[in-house]
Order: structure tokens, then C-alpha cells, then sequence
């Protein structure tokens, strides 16, 4: 934080001119003086009230409120129900089978991606951090999937792992997995599934950790280098006995990221279905995620009390969940320091 | 121990020449990376058979105008209006994210007032809450709004970001001396005239940065636009690529065309700004 | 200090113009299509599949001048969803929104939402409409029609000749009848063909299901909207298991790309064909031309699917949409569309035109459709179909593919099938 403010003397205090003042001149005076203070007193307020506004009305708002409607009755198509529903759509929650295997789901699937990502794109990054020629290139390369849509890769992806033409049982076969008599099925089980699903988020977001880590990699001083080199460490044991500890607080924060984004997962796996109309996230819901469960009870059930509810148990879960991160993920980069 | 081993392991990292297996692993980490655009590309300029072909079909083909134009030509996914509406939210949302941010920034960053500490503070804090979680109660509200089905409703959530306010704070704390803003306040300047004058031609890189990122994200957004947009006249271009891959008949090569033809406007953007997106990305980690 | 206050002013002049645009945008969202001032009237027509409606759209606007017909075809599910939505919504549906038997009943319970035909003049359809199809669309109290049928489905097979010949069994249309007046025949020269080739005999086990389903006295519901899984769902579930089990179902999920290319690479031999699938096959495989013919449907006749047009009450120009559906069900129209796509047409007098009693479509071997399908149409009675179905439908699918993925025993499929429906019954 800065702690130099710009604080200068009002113009209006300028020494008042020696000449007689007309009451014109007091009045504009006064004006200017209240401009001023306006200016000096207010004006701060009016350049965040924008920023707060909106995001009390579409952001802050919509979450709190979100609390009323998980305990109502809100279903689109049933307004006869009576108004609220105290804790039922919370009791419901609890033994829904639903709920839980859609959380089993998106765990499964954050643990496949998360981990391979933010590995590989430490492994990225310390290759973009030596002397390289064409650096920009590079580094603007391994951003390619970072701006493509979503949408958009997983509809190539959706293709590429087709069971009968797809070009991942294609590549796999020509190593004697699986093969065209005993194509692997994609989307029949979950560890295929998640497998698929995982593959997409990791091409998604390998280039933009790896620039993060990159970027606090080059700002570890060249001396912490120099005085390895009297231990004899080689590139890798560098990689993990310097660099990572060096850069332990953006590995936390893009541990945060990944877990906040991971489970919410929701395009992937809704557009890896076959028919990605009815949302279920395979024949058993082999790959159905939380945020793609919330979508299919809210918009296709009309459910939206019970769809608030889960959203509320979603929240608390990432919550824990970034803490638990944020401890073990602490332990694990700094215990070695 | 020779002296070269030493030599090459006292180095840091950022002298140490890359070698072939540097080059050679970053080569296969860009093919990773592009593979997915390119056979995207093979895909939207071939015909149906080459989907099924096994080994696949490496090389595009020559049928992009006539997939593009039956992507166009599809009455009910409204592919032409929905490119034009994506423009117009990812435009609105960007200057609106530009310029509000930018002010906020700016008085949290060079302005005295009561309670800015803890403002500020809050800013921080909700640039962690996945507003995703909202978005029931978001449709409800849109809903009493009369808003749901209009790009209204896309827009309205965009329009300020935490993270915006939190990286122009940033930067003006780093780049816009306090002499300066000083020494105009001296002459007289209200404070929007400090911000017209010197705040925003200093941090004019930034507000390239964050504007480039916005405009990617919100072009790139579809759950929010897929619950709100589908099935009225109004979607955006993300919408509409799904659109085309739901429906009776599933022609991949269009899929895919309309899907390559939504990315274009992007790969123009990296294609000009990559620096600056991964400058903006770079000193978003270092400062955060 | 001048150039910064111009670039300034230029960001906000930017901005507001893009406000201004959206405001149009979304202006125009709510007027919906109509514009009083020239009288220029655009229908939104909302379907799935193909209604054969492109050359008709044409025909009807050039005929019409102030008209526009904007065709919108989505998903099937989607769609009837869609129009859920809407209609709680108060706006947004479409002027004609089709709507399919299967989800009738979910709809007609909320006939206050749709414009009454009757109002308009339909009463003098009755007569001509297959009687059964005219009720299903007929509010409880029988006051109110909410939609006048377009197609029925009725039920034959679709059998690859080319790879029956391959497999040494006959290919001549009343042969091939004569193989499989039962199911269990069927599953038995399945398997033979099997043995023969190595390779799948059906498409789906979903496309055995709901034909078999169709057959059934009682659906997935009793008339009084109870959730009643036997006999009826159970003996085609048992069925369909027993097909997988041998090895006969080639595993595509239908109406997707992978089932959409088993129909040009021979992935399957059969698949059951109301008459609104030979469309389908025509589009998806136009190089199967000649290769396929049509034989009866094992265990008597049914019926699969079929659909109504109907126009809901919040359209601005409900008139001029009931004179497009009005047009489109004039016996011309319905020949046409099922010369073009194979969509039976519901009013029995057609049935003995000659532009259909002589039809017989080249695709398919000359086969004729005009015959084979009436037949069926003709003597049936239809399954009641409760209000959910959909849901349950898609619930039971899910269990089959299971079954045909391998994730799920079949001895603990029926189990599931119970556990899942009843979950889309209370959803």
C-alpha cells in the first residue's frame, strides 16, 4: 500500500488578493470553495460508488439472495407450493444420491487435472525461464489455449475422443491399447470420463500457470543460484529445492485458483455428452459435475429452491476445500525451505 | 567435478542457454497446445468423411466457404446476429470494466477518503467469491427485471470486475508519482481532471492489458449466456456453437467451422496483443 | 491536456453508443416479430428433426407476402423444455411450437396457455383425423384443442438388403416379415447374422425399447398418471436386455454423429423405422441409396411418435398462425411432406389418395411406404403417455446404455430401471 497521498494546499486558501472584494468575487469564491470541498470530500466516493453499486446488484445481491430462495419453495413450473421450505431442500440434499455422486465426480475430476497442470506447468515454466531464443513467441504460444473459448476446444475434444473414429482409441491403438476390435468408450465409466474431461482443463490452463510461475521465477534473485552451486545441484533438484520454495506463494495462488475453477467445472463436461440437451453427464451420470447438477435441476427440472440449495452447499465446499489446499499446499512447498 | 558442470549449475536459470532438449520439450508443449485449433481448422475445411477417416486427415480440405456457409445459411441457430451480439457484450462490458475500474483504481489508489482501507480490503475479498454460485438468484432477479432473453442480462453482470479495480489500483500506486497528481491539484485541477490528464495516459498499457483480458473472458463466457440466452433470437456466438451441436442432426464440420469462426476474433486478439497479455498476466502473479 | 480530455470524451461517446445499441437489441427482443406499421408478420415455427417444412416455408410465403416463416429446429428434449419455460415465463415461445405425443399430456393439462382451436375453427378437422390422434391433443374436459396433428409414426423395420445378402438371409421385404413375427424371432435371426458376419445386428438398444414399448397396452403411466412398470416397460426392457446380452446391439446413441455414420458404415443391419426415420436415413446416409428396404415390425403393429402443432396464447399473431397450421394440414401440404421426408400423415382419407396408396420411395427399394405404414396407423390404440414421460424415458434410456456399456449387470438392470424412473416421476 502506498502511503503518500497527494494533499495540496486548496487554491481557494491563496492568500486573498490586497484588492477591495466585490460580492461578485466572494460569491464565486464561496463556489469555488464548495466545489472544492466537494471535490476533496466526495468525489472519492462517487468514482467507487460505480464499482460498488453494480457489483452489490449483480454480485453480492444475487449470492445472498440465494439464501432466501434454498429455503423456498421455487419451482418454475409448481407455483401452487407454499411459500417457504424451511430446511427441505437442505434435507433432500443429504440423501440425494444425485448431489453426491455429481461431488464425487467434480473431486475425481479436480484431482486429475489440478495436479498434472500446475506439475507440468512448473516443469513449463522453468524451461520458458532459460535464455531463450524467440522468447515473446513462446510465451505467447503456450497461451493459445488460454484464449481459445471453451466452448469452442471442447467440441474438438468431444470429437477426439469418440469411441468408433475418435483420434485418441486411433493414437492408443497404435500402441496396442485398446484398438478398433476393443475401442475404449469414453464416455461409458467414470475413469474414462474424467480422464477425457480432465485432459481438456489441463490443455486449458498448463500455459497460463506456467506464465504465472514464470513470472515470480524471475523475480527470485541470481545470488540464491550462485550459492547452490557450492551443494552441486543439477537443473531439476534446482527446480524443487530453490525455485519452488522461492515462488511458494503464487503455487498457492494458483492453487486457489484451480480449486475454485475445478469445481465449478461446467462447460467440459456438459458439452462432452453425446446430447449435451439433457445434461446428465452420461447414462449414470458417470461425469455429471456439481455446477452441471445445479444447471439440470434449476433449468431442466425448474427446480430453482433446490438448485439455490445446492449452490449453498457448493459455496461451503469450496470454502473448505481452498482452505485444506491452502494449509497442505503451505506445508508441502515451505517444509523444505 | 568439471569446471563446466559447475559452471552451469551456478548459473540462474534465466542465464543459463537453453538446450536442445529445452527447445525440443517447449516444441511438443506448443503442439499441445495448438493441435486442438488445427484440427479444428481440418475439420471446418473438409467434408464428412474426413472426420471418419482413420489415420486422420492431417491436411485442411477445401470446403471452409462451403461449411461457413451453411453455418450462416442455419435459420435457427442465428450464427451472423450471434457474432455481432458477442461484439457487443464483450465491447460494452469491456469499456464499461475499463473505465470504471480505472476510476476506482484510481481513488483507492491516490485519493484520501474515510473508510478506504477497509473497502479496499473488501475489494480483495471478493475477488475470491466464484459468482457462479449466484446464479440462481441472478435468473430470478433478471427475471423481475424483465431482462432474461436480452443481452441486458449478459451485460449487466460484466460491467464491473474486483479484479479490475484490485490491478488498476496496482498499477497507478506504481506508475503515477504522487508529485505529479501533486502538483496538478496546485494548479487547480478537480480530481476528474487529474484522472482524465495524468492518471489514464500513465496507464494506458494497463488499461490495454486489462482490457484485452476482459474482452477474452467475456467473449469466451457460456454458462451464464446458455442459461439466460437460449432458445430466444439473442444469442451470443458461444450459445450459437452449441446450438450447433445440439439438434437432430449433429455435422461436425459445421460444428466445428462455426466453432473456428468464433475463435478467429480471439487469435487476432494473441496475434496483437500476446505481449501484452502475458505481460498483463506476468505482473498480475508478481504483484498479487 | 486537450488531446487527453478528447480521447476521453471519445471512450464515453463509445460507450454510450454501444448502450444505445443494446438498448435496441433488446428493444427489439420484446416487440417480437411483428411490425404493424408495413402489416409484415414473422411466425417463429419451433420443431425438431425435419418436418419437411423448407420447400413449404417457400411455397406459403410467396403466397402470403406479408408473411415471414422463420424455421427453428433444436433438439427434441430441448425443445419441449424450451416451451415449458416459456409458457411459465408468459413470453418468449414460439408462434407454432410442435410438440410431440410423448409430451402431450405435460402440455394439453395446461391448455389455458395455448389458443383454443376450436375458437378458430378447427371443430370441422374432427372428422377427418384419425380419431385417437384427435383426442390426444384434447384438454380433459374435451373443450379446448390445442394442437392439430401433423404426422403419426406407425412401426416397421428398415433392414440393410446388401447386408442381409452378405449374411446368406433372404432380402425380399415379405421374406423377411416372415423372419420375425415375434421378438424372440427377431433375437434369434440376430443372432444367427451374428455368428455369420461378427458383426452388430441393431443400431441401439434404446431403438429396440421404445418401439417394443410402443407395442405395450400401458406405457411408462396408467391413465391415472401412475408410474406403472409392469408388465409393459418390463417386457420390453427384458427384450431389449436379452438383444444386448447377445451381442447384438452395436452401442450408438441415436440421433448423434457416431449412429449417424453406422448408417453409412454398415455398423448395423436393422433398425426399427417409424415412418418419420426414413427421412432421417435418407439425409444422414444419401449414399446408402438403394441399399436399404422396409419389412414389418415383429409382434403386430404400434406406433412410435408423431406430433401437433400447436400455437400458444402469447404470441402477437396467433391468426396468421393458425392460418400457416391451418394450410400446412390441407391434404396437399401433408402429401408433400411425406413424399419429401416420409412423415405419415394422420388423416385417414389420405391414406387412400394415390399420391400415397401408390407411393413407393426409391431410396428404400421402392418399398411401399404408402402401404406398409396406413396399415399400422389404421387399428390402433394408443398408449396413454403420462406427464413426465419425457424424464422417465430419458431415465430408462440411461439405464439401457449402461447395460450396453457394461457398467451395469444385467441381472441388477431391472432394479435400476425401477430405482430411476421413479426418481424422474418425482422430479
Amino acid at each position: 500500500m502506498s502511503t503518500t497521498r497527494a494533499a495540496p494546499t486548496p487554491p481557494g486558501h491563496r492568500p486573498a488578493p490586497e484588492r477591495g472584494n466585490t460580492p461578485a468575487d466572494e460569491r464565486r469564491m464561496t463556489w469555488r470553495n464548495r466545489l472544492y470541498r466537494f471535490d476533496m470530500r466526495y468525489m472519492p466516493y462517487l468514482m467507487i460508488a460505480p464499482f460498488f453499486v453494480l457489483f452489490f446488484v449483480f454480485g453480492l445481491f444475487p449470492l445472498l439472495f440465494n439464501a432466501v430462495v434454498s429455503l423456498r419453495n421455487y419451482r418454475l413450473d409448481d407455483p401452487t407450493l407454499p411459500y417457504w421450505a424451511g430446511l427441505d431442500n437442505f434435507s433432500r440434499l443429504v440423501g440425494d444420491e444425485d448431489f453426491w455422486n455429481a461431488l464425487y465426480n467434480t473431486f475425481g475430476i479436480f484431482l486429475l487435472s489440478t495436479v498434472p497442470q500446475l506439475l507440468l506447468a512448473l516443469v513449463v515454466a522453468s524451461l520458458l525461464n532459460r535464455k531463450l531464443r524467440a522468447q515473446t513467441w513462446w510465451r505467447v504460444g503456450v497461451l493459445l489455449p488460454y484464449i481459445t473459448p471453451i466452448v469452442a476446444s471442447t467440441m474438438v475434444f468431444s470429437v477426439f475422443f469418440s469411441r468408433e473414429f475418435g483420434m485418441a482409441n486411433w493414437a492408443l491403438g497404435l500402441f496396442g491399447v485398446g484398438g478398433p476390435d476393443d475401442p475404449i468408450d469414453w464416455r461409458a465409466d467414470k475413469l474414462h470420463s474424467w480422464i477425457a474431461i480432465a485432459t481438456m482443463v489441463n490443455w486449458k490452463w498448463i500455459g497460463y500457470n506456467a506464465l504465472l510461475y514464470l513470472a515470480a521465477m524471475q523475480s527470485i534473485p541470481r545470488d540464491v543460484y550462485e550459492a547452490a552451486a557450492i551443494d552441486g545441484a543439477g537443473q531439476w533438484k534446482q527446480l524443487w529445492r530453490i525455485t519452488v520454495p522461492m515462488i511458494q506463494p503464487v503455487v498457492l495462488f494458483t492453487v486457489i485458483l484451480s480449486t475454485i475453477g475445478g469445481l465449478q467445472l461446467f462447460t467440459e463436461p456438459m458439452l462432452f455428452d453425446q446430447n449435451a440437451q439433457i445434461a446428465t453427464g452420461g447414462p449414470n451420470g458417470e461425469w455429471q459435475t456439481i455446477a452441471q447438477l445445479i444447471y439440470k435441476v434449476g433449468w431442466k427440472d425448474l427446480n430453482l429452491g433446490y438448485a439455490a440449495a445446492m449452490s449453498w452447499a457448493l459455496f461451503l465446499i469450496i470454502l473448505v476445500v481452498a482452505g485444506i489446499n491452502y494449509v497442505l499446499t503451505n506445508r508441502l512447498s515451505g517444509g523444505k525451505r | 567435478m568439471s569446471a563446466r558442470r559447475a559452471g552451469v549449475v551456478g548459473r540462474a536459470p534465466q542465464d543459463t542457454p537453453a538446450g536442445i532438449w529445452t527447445y525440443l520439450f517447449l516444441a511438443l508443449t506448443m503442439l499441445f497446445a495448438a493441435f486442438p485449433l488445427y484440427w479444428m481448422l481440418v475439420i471446418a475445411t473438409s467434408n464428412d468423411e474426413a472426420l471418419a477417416k482413420l489415420p486422420p486427415a492431417v491436411v485442411p480440405g477445401d470446403q471452409f466457404m462451403t461449411n461457413v456457409r451453411e453455418v450462416f445459411s442455419l435459420q435457427d441457430v442465428y450464427f451472423a446476429a450471434s457474432l455481432v451480439n458477442s461484439l457487443i457484450v464483450s465491447s460494452v462490458v469491456t469499456a464499461s470494466v475499463l473505465f470504471f475500474c480505472s476510476l476506482a483504481g484510481f481513488a483507492f489508489a491516490k485519493l484520501r477518503f474515510r473508510g478506504s482501507n477497509v473497502l479496499m480490503l473488501f475489494v480483495v475479498l471478493t475477488l475470491t467469491v466464484p459468482n457462479q454460485l449466484g446464479i440462481v438468484a441472478l435468473y430470478i432477479v433478471m427475471g423481475k427485471l424483465g431482462w432474461n432473453g436480452t443481452l441486458l442480462a449478459v451485460i449487466a453482470p460484466g460491467l464491473v470486475t474486483a479484479f479490475g479495480v484490485f490491478y488498476m489500483r496496482q498499477f497507478i500506486v506504481n506508475t503515477v508519482p504522487d508529485e505529479l497528481v501533486e502538483s496538478a491539484r496546485v494548479d487547480g485541477a478537480t480530481t476528474m481532471r487529474v484522472y482524465a490528464s495524468i492518471v489514464l495516459p500513465a496507464i494506458r498499457p494497463a488499461l490495454a492489458v486489462l482490457g484485452l483480458l476482459t474482452f477474452v473472458a467475456t467473449w469466451n463466457e457460456f454458462q451464464w449466456p446458455l442459461i439466460t440466452l437460449s432458445g430466444t433470437d439473442f444469442p451470443t456466438s458461444m450459445v450459437a456453437v452449441s446450438d450447433l451441436a445440439s439438434g437432430n442432426y449433429v455435422i461436425y464440420r459445421r460444428v466445428l467451422a462455426g466453432a473456428f469462426i468464433a475463435t478467429v476474433p480471439l487469435l487476432v486478439m494473441l496475434f496483437i496483443g500476446g505481449r501484452q497479455i502475458v505481460r498483463g498476466i506476468m505482473e498480475g502473479a508478481v504483484k498479487s | 491536456m486537450r488531446r487527453s480530455w478528447t480521447h476521453w470524451a471519445r471512450a464515453v461517446a463509445v460507450g454510450a453508443v454501444s448502450l444505445a445499441m443494446v438498448a435496441a437489441c433488446s428493444g427489439r427482443s420484446t416487440t417480437g416479430g411483428s411490425d404493424a406499421a408495413d402489416g409484415q408478420v414473422t411466425l417463429k415455427i419451433n420443431f425438431w428433426g425435419d418436418f419437411g417444412l423448407q420447400d413449404l416455408k417457400t411455397k406459403y410465403e410467396s403466397a402470403n407476402p406479408n408473411v415471414k416463416i422463420q424455421l427453428n429446429s433444436g433438439e427434441y428434449n430441448a425443445q419441449h423444455e424450451d416451451l415449458q419455460k416459456k409458457l411459465i415465463a408468459g413470453n418468449g415461445a414460439p408462434d407454432i411450437a410442435a410438440i410431440d405425443e410423448g409430451f402431450m399430456v405435460q402440455f394439453r393439462g395446461q391448455a389455458d396457455k395455448f389458443v383454443n382451436l376450436l375458437d378458430k375453427g378447427a371443430a370441422s378437422y374432427e372428422s377427418k383425423y384419425l380419431p385417437w390422434k384427435w383426442k390426444q391433443s384434447l384438454s380433459a374436459d374435451g373443450k379446448t384443442q390445442i394442437g392439430l396433428g401433423t404426422d403419426v409414426g406407425g412401426l416397421a423395420m428398415c433392414y440393410r438388403t446388401d447386408l442381409f445378402k452378405a449374411a446368406g438371409l433372404p432380402t425380399a421385404r415379405d421374406q423377411v416379415s416372415a423372419l420375425w413375427p415375434t421378438w424372440d424371432k427377431f433375437v434369434e435371426v440376430g443372432q444367427q447374422y451374428t455368428a455369420k458376419t461378427n458383426k452388430k445386428f441393431v443400431d441401439a438398444g434404446t431403438n429396440l425399447f421404445n418401439p417394443i414399448l410402443a407395442q405395450q397396452q400401458v406405457g411408462f403411466y396408467n391413465e391415472q398418471d401412475q408410474l406403472q412398470l409392469e408388465p409393459g416397460p418390463k417386457v420390453a426392457f427384458d427384450y431389449t436386455v436379452k438383444a444386448v446380452q447377445s451381442g447384438l446391439s452395436a452401442n450408438l446413441v441415436s440421433f448423434q454423429a457416431d449412429w449417424d455414420k453406422g448408417f453409412t458404415s454398415g455398423a448395423f443391419a436393422v433398425l426399427a423405422c417409424p415412418a418419420w426415420m426414413l427421412g432421417h436415413i435418407k439425409q444422414t446416409a444419401p449414399g446408402t441409396e438403394g441399399k436399404w428396404d422396409i419389412a414389418t415390425v415383429p409382434g403386430g403393429g404400434g406406433n412410435w411418435g408423431g406430433s401437433f402443432l400447436t400455437v400458444p396464447k402469447q404470441g402477437k399473431n396467433v391468426d396468421e398462425a393458425y392460418k400457416f397450421v391451418e394450410w400446412l394440414v390441407q391434404p396437399e401440404q401433408q402429401i408433400e411432406i411425406f413424399k419429401k421426408v416420409g412423415n405419415l400423415p394422420s388423416q385417414p382419407a389420405l391414406y387412400s389418395d394415390p399420391a400415397i396408396a401408390d407411393f413407393k420411395n426409391p431410396f428404400f427399394n421402392d418399398a411401399p411406404v404408402g402401404q406398409i405404414f396406413p396399415k399400422m396407423a389404421q387399428g390402433l390404440t394408443p398408449q396413454y403417455f403420462g406427464k413426465k414421460h419425457g424424464p422417465t424415458r430419458v431415465a430408462v434410456e440411461n439405464v439401457i446404455r449402461r447395460v450396453e456399456n457394461k457398467t451395469l449387470k444385467p441381472d441388477a438392470a431391472w432394479g435400476e430401471v425401477v430405482k430411476e424412473a421413479e426418481k424422474a416421476a418425482r422430479s
